[in-house]
């Protein structure tokens, strides 16, 4: 298993960023139910590994720090899921 | 090295299956707008193809603008009702939005003002290449069902090149299956 998504913040981040093109940290924060310290802590070590782009721009004159997923970040999360899925059929296996 | 116990397992998947089930939700937009248009586009050619064959009289292409002045006014009082809650939309129903009024007004304009150059079926193909168009954006985001009915509806543009005594009917029926078929799968599947 990837040691930086056995986090459920880091994991539920991946997983909204999935199907998006990029996602704004409030409506992250708004998805995750987390702190600005605490989301902003668990992004700052996505984007160190590389699972995370990290982009601030403009929007109506007001500045907007977005996100989004990378491959090694999608690849990382397909493996961690696959993971817990082989985890669960061992354990239901025996 | 940390590990998960089989009961945080579970719940971890089942989070992020909450999240994708979400998601996937989320991508389901404006199924009202590809009905509406659709409808339109679909009654539009095939009108034209009936007049062709002589299953209707000339004088029906009169309604036509009726269809269009209405799809137009449903789209402004919808649109606006939409553009008021706009703000909490996600960046990704934002941009297909965004999409859909394009292509839309593309299509529009290219009908309006280049009638000279989109005569006959032209016309009815560039309202089925720009319904293509917005369909495969939104299928490039993971939704599936948009990326089964673009191919239809690019299908029907393929298939009508070759059946010059039904142009009008594959167009027609591209638009309706394609294009207002997913808005109706859309609304219908929302939760």
């Amino acid at each position: 298993m990837d040691d930086l998504l056995l986090s459920k913040i880091r994991l539920g981040v991946i997983a909204e960023l999935l199907d998006a093109e990029w996602i704004a940290f409030s409506d992250l924060q708004q998805a995750t139910q987390t702190t600005n310290g605490n989301l902003g802590a668990h992004l700052a070590k996505l984007v160190d590994a590389g699972y995370v782009a990290e982009e601030k721009v403009f929007v109506a004159r007001r500045p907007q720090t977005r996100y989004r997923l990378t491959k090694t970040g999608r690849a990382a999360f397909v493996e961690h899921v696959r993971a817990m899925q082989r985890l669960l059929e061992k354990e239901s296996a025996s | 090295m940390e590990s998960l116990s089989p009961a945080q397992a579970r719940e971890h998947i089942e989070m992020v299956d909450r999240i994708l089930t979400r998601s996937e939700r989320s991508l389901r937009v404006g199924g009202e707008f590809f009905l509406v248009w659709g409808l339109v586009g679909t009654s539009v050619t095939l009108a034209f193809q009936l007049i062709i064959d002589g299953r209707i009289p000339s004088w029906a292409l009169w309604v036509l603008p009726l269809f269009f002045a209405a799809a137009i006014l449903f789209s402004v009082l919808r649109g606006r009702q939409l553009g008021k809650c706009s703000e909490g939309l996600p960046l990704i129903q934002r941009e297909f939005f965004a999409v859909l009024w394009i292509s839309l007004g593309v299509a529009f304009f290219a009908d309006a003002f280049g009638f000279h150059i989109f005569t006959t079926w032209a016309s009815s193909a560039v309202w089925n290449i720009a319904a293509a168009i917005v369909l495969f954006f939104i299928a490039v985001h993971g939704n599936r069902r948009a990326l089964v009915c673009g191919i239809i509806v690019l299908v029907s543009v393929a298939a009508a090149n070759f059946l010059p005594t039904i142009t009008g009917y594959v167009l027609a029926a591209g638009m309706l299956f394609g294009y207002a078929g997913f808005g109706l799968i859309s609304l219908t599947s929302r939760d």
